[in-house]
């Protein structure tokens, strides 16, 4: 798994750990929390899905949307959250070593 | 099992993958809706921004991990359409595949179920057969198998006689069933089951005089009973004995003789009311007498069973020791000193008796050996084609891989397409390839029977024969598919697709540059050419010993054979009814003469005897015997012997006179000496009361191959306890008009003798060579079957290499070249391959004939004509087959091929 795709699983799945979400709102969730900036490429994202799926990371079910149509929902398991837990730590180790790199400029 | 699961749904996963998507896009298009996009341009930049609809389905289905079923099931569309589009090369692959994967799986079975089937009775391998070392047949009388048979702890044994024919009379017709009289344990011990009412049990080993119990055969009961239950119970006449039906063995149960099956079995202590009276060995014994309680006769074989986990070599010591206290009490009062160390010198063995016994066996081991090589040659030949396909295909569509590596596609998966083309067509010609099995195991062993000689051996349909077709196809498929795939996806892309499909200016172009091809190919004709070799061989072998002058007439004798003691005769009412069978006989329209004989040449039987000759001493290791045989008066003018000294019998020669016999050359030969035997004396032993009035040349009685045995013709006159079991007729027309005749003649003289058939003498004599017959007959199938295949292969080769050429082709005739000149040149081509498989063929015989040598007479394996001949006919027909490719090159319109691509 490199570095790009463990972001946006880490992405994802802060999104959902809250109430359960359909694939079209994590999308929408994202762009608004970053304020535009991060924009997920949709068929990275259904692919993340559908493989955190496999890995047990997510739960699925099929609802009815407020619209009235029916969509797939993700939410978190205990798994995906251990997975959640992990990547924030992950991350926050990566973001100190970048620091300490750009501190260190010759 | 979440996968499992998700495989399962696959199409519904599809779907809802569909939804969900879509469902994104129309949120998407909603959205830009309320923001006051036009609808239609909405829903256009919803689909754009989304991207690549196809390939995230692709990847969620990667992600899910079903992918790999959902390309296998491209790759299965996209060979079908690959196989479809070239109809005539897939037919000949798969056509050749399956003859050769057929004929392997066809031979496998005969082999296995006349070789290798265990027995169908339970725990087989604890079943075992003693033999004896000094007596040929290995018998034992009854009070021998009584102590033998509480000798070993852990041990059972039980006896019958071998499978014999007695007459029974079913329906009020007089019939000849193989019977076996059976101690009452052997049902029990061989372990076969009642089918219906009860088998023979220890209680029906009685005395005489007592009620009698008969076992018959499921077989028999179909064929002659139509199954009517009422069969139990009822009585059977056996060689005028009232027998009670006390039930049906097992189906398919026809006794232990694989080969020679068996429809009663009826007590040993009936042996001397029955009047069996054959296959016995006699020593100081009253053959005459009741057999059972007599330790002089031998006609008893020896079955025993034991627990696997018994030592056989223990037992077998047990058994010796036992057998050697019977032989010195036995010889106890032996004068001659000689003769009780010889017969104290006997030792026994075990013979494993999982698979029954089999003479069979023995006369088929070397013939279908031959034919397993055989059929291997054909299955090469035959898998060279596969592969040669494979490869012609592979290079032709080059180009097409090349440019699907260029576009991305990955190595592995172009493998496996590759691979999945070459198992398909190796699991089509698989398919075809068991279904031939199937069916021609059936017609191999029609192929090898004689009418009067079956080989009634079961085949039943085997999970191993599906087994071992399927993983001779799996392992061809991917051996031949493997080397193509994996040359065909190295990605050095460029070369292909500069040269495309135009090989013009290219040196040695359309040749095939994998030289493989052309080895294939050559492998091919050679292999065929060996098989085209054999079948010729095997054919003149046959052909030799069936001219072989067997010393008597063939073709104008016929041989009614009956059995006068089986049938209830008396030694006094013989004379009257020999005398009414030769009247009755010589009345019949077309006979020239008739005679009797007691054994006759060629049947298979013989009795022998020790020998003494007046004047004549043995050396010390030699026991003088000879072969006995009592015929009737004009026997050799009617069999065409020639007499070469001395005069034939006559009239003279009745019981009042003095005992006379006719010998043949080689009994002259060997004990006679020099002078004219004419006059002197032999006997079987002491007295010699015999004087010799006559010498016939030898005559190839016991077969064609077998050397010509020491042998005396006596008087029937002469001897009134011979049972005369031939009526020898010689004929001026056609035999096969007077078969029904002659049966008729013996059925009025002699309404209550059973014939047994009536044959001529060359069918007789043909019997006996039934194994180089057999073996030639399947050479030549298996010579034709490997010639069509390497011919299918060859053609396949030929005209796949024209089609590449097309283009070269047409450039040819475009510059002026005439149609006669391509033609020459396609056939040039083929020539060359086909003269170097010829060459290499006839290299590979001098080994191969090695191997057969023993197999042929009357000529060796390097035979010229025989090459030659073979050389010739491959030859011509890889010419043949070539010819029309040729013609189809020549034929090519060369604005359409420069066009093509």
């Amino acid at each position: 798994m490199n570095f790009l795709q463990g972001t946006l699983d880490v992405l994802i799945l802060t999104a959902l750990s809250g109430p359960p979400l359909h694939g079209y709102d994590v999308v929408d969730w994202i762009r608004t929390t970053t304020d535009g900036s991060v924009d997920i490429d949709d068929g990275a994202l259904y692919m993340a899905l559908h493989r955190m799926e496999r890995r047990g990371w997510l739960d699925a079910e099929w609802r009815v949307s407020p619209k009235g149509r029916r969509a797939k929902y993700y939410r978190l398991t205990a798994e995906g959250r251990k997975e959640l837990r992990a990547g924030e730590k992950n991350w926050t180790k990566f973001a100190d070593a970048v620091a300490k790199v750009f501190a260190a400029r010759p | 099992m979440n996968w499992l699961r998700r495989l399962m749904g696959t199409r519904r996963l599809e779907r809802d993958l569909d939804k969900e998507l879509r469902f994104h896009v129309e949120s998407r298009t909603d959205d830009l809706t309320s923001q006051g996009v036009d609808p239609v341009e909405a829903r256009r930049r919803a689909l754009a921004e989304f991207g690549c609809y196809e390939p995230t389905k692709e990847a969620a289905r990667d992600a899910r991990g079903t992918r790999w079923l959902g390309d296998l099931w491209q790759d299965l569309r996209y060979t079908r359409r690959v196989l479809w589009s070239s109809k005539g090369f897939t037919a000949a692959a798969v056509l050749s595949l399956g003859v050769g994967l057929g004929a392997n799986a066809a031979v496998f079975r005969v082999m296995d179920g006349v070789m290798f089937r265990p027995l169908d009775v339970p725990r087989p391998t604890e079943l075992f057969f003693v033999s004896r070392s000094q007596a040929s047949d290995s018998r034992f009388s009854h009070p021998t198998y009584l102590q033998l048979a509480k000798a070993v702890p852990g041990a059972a044994f039980a006896v019958s006689t071998p499978p014999v024919p007695l007459q029974a009379t079913i329906h009020g017709s007089a019939q000849l069933l193989t019977s076996q009289l059976v101690s009452g344990n052997w049902f029990d011990l061989v372990g076969v089951r009642a089918g219906a009412g009860r088998l023979l049990a220890p209680s029906d080993d009685r005395g005489e005089g007592e009620p009698l119990a008969a076992v018959i055969s499921d077989w028999l009961w179909e064929q002659r009973f139509s199954r009517e239950p009422s069969v139990i119970g009822s009585t059977l006449m056996v060689n005028g004995l009232a027998y009670t039906v006390a039930g049906i063995a097992q189906p398919g149960f026809r006794g232990l003789v694989v080969g020679t099956p068996s429809d009663l079995w009826i007590p040993v202590h009936s042996q001397y009311e029955v009047r069996h009276r054959s296959n016995a060995g006699s020593d100081n014994a009253d053959g005459s007498a009741p057999w059972v309680p007599q330790d002089g006769m031998s006609w008893l074989v020896l079955l025993g069973r034991a627990p696997v986990t018994m030592d056989r070599t223990r037992l077998l010591a047990t058994l010796e020791a036992k057998h050697q206290q019977i032989l010195q009490a036995r010889h106890e009062s032996e004068q001659d000193a000689q003769r009780k160390a010889r017969a104290l010198r006997e030792r026994l063995s075990l013979i494993d008796g999982t698979h029954g016994l089999s003479t069979l066996r023995e006369r088929l081991a070397p013939a279908l050996r031959v034919l397993m090589g055989m059929s291997l040659l054909v299955l090469i030949v035959a898998a060279a084609n596969l592969a040669n396909y494979l490869l012609a295909r592979g290079a032709v569509r080059r180009r097409e891989f090349a440019l699907r590596l260029a576009i991305g596609a990955r190595r592995g998966r172009i493998i496996r397409q590759l691979l999945t083309e070459s198992l398909v067509l190796a699991g089509l010609g698989g398919t075809l390839g068991i279904a031939l099995a199937l069916w021609g195991g059936q017609l191999l062993l029609l192929v090898v029977s004689t009418t009067s000689n079956p080989v009634p051996v079961n085949l039943p349909i085997d999970w191993r024969i599906l087994g071992f077709g399927a993983a001779l196809t799996a392992c061809t498929g991917l051996a031949f598919g493997l080397i193509p795939a994996l040359r065909l996806s190295r990605p050095d892309v460029g070369d292909a697709l500069k040269t495309g499909g135009r090989v013009v200016g290219s040196v040695g172009a359309g040749r095939f540059r994998f030289p493989l091809v052309r080895v294939l190919v050559t492998v091919q004709v050679a292999l065929s050419l060996l098989l085209v070799v054999a079948a010729a061989l095997f054919q003149q072998t046959f052909r030799n010993l069936v001219r072989i002058d067997p010393g008597f007439e063939r073709e104008t004798i016929l041989d009614v054979r009956f059995d006068p003691r089986l049938a209830g005769f008396e030694e006094a009412q013989l004379p009257a009814l020999y005398a009414r069978l030769i009247d009755e006989a010589s009345r019949v329209p077309g006979v020239r003469s008739a005679t009797l004989g007691l054994i006759g040449p060629a049947t298979g039987s013989s009795r022998t005897s020790n020998l003494t000759v007046d004047k004549y001493e043995p050396a010390r290791d030699e026991e003088p015997a000879f072969h006995l045989e009592s015929v009737g008066p004009g026997y050799l003018s009617t069999m065409g012997m020639r007499l070469i000294e001395g005069r034939d019998f006559d009239s003279r020669d009745d019981v009042k006179n003095k005992k006379v016999a006719i010998i043949n050359a080689s009994m002259a030969r060997r004990y006679f000496g020099e002078g004219s035997p004419i006059g002197r004396h032999f006997g079987s032993g002491e007295p010699t009361e015999f004087e010799v009035v006559g010498v016939v040349a030898d005559t190839r009685a016991n077969g064609l191959r077998v050397d010509v045995p020491p042998l005396a013709y006596f008087p029937l006159m002469q001897h009134p306890d011979d049972f005369a079991r031939n009526l020898y007729v010689r004929v001026d027309v056609d035999p096969d008009t007077i078969r029904k005749p002659l049966e008729d003649a013996v059925r009025a003289a002699a309404p209550s003798l059973a014939v047994r058939e009536v044959v001529t003498l060359a069918e007789l004599t043909e019997r006996t060579v039934a194994t180089e017959r057999m073996i030639s007959r399947l050479a030549v199938v298996f010579g034709s079957v490997g010639v069509i295949v390497a011919v299918l292969g060859l053609y396949g080769t030929i005209a796949y290499s024209v089609a590449r050429r097309t283009n070269e082709i047409g450039v040819r005739l475009a510059l002026g070249a005439s149609p006669a000149q391509v033609r020459r040149m396609v056939l040039r081509e083929t020539l060359t391959l086909v003269a170097a498989g010829i060459l290499a063929g006839v290299a590979l015989v001098l080994p191969a004939g090695q191997a057969a040598g023993a197999l042929l007479y009357g000529l060796s394996a390097r035979d010229p004509r025989t090459l030659m001949f073979a050389s010739v006919l491959v030859l011509a027909t890889g010419l043949l087959v070539g010819a029309f490719p040729a013609w189809r090159a020549s034929r090519v319109d060369p604005t359409r091929a420069l066009r093509a691509d």
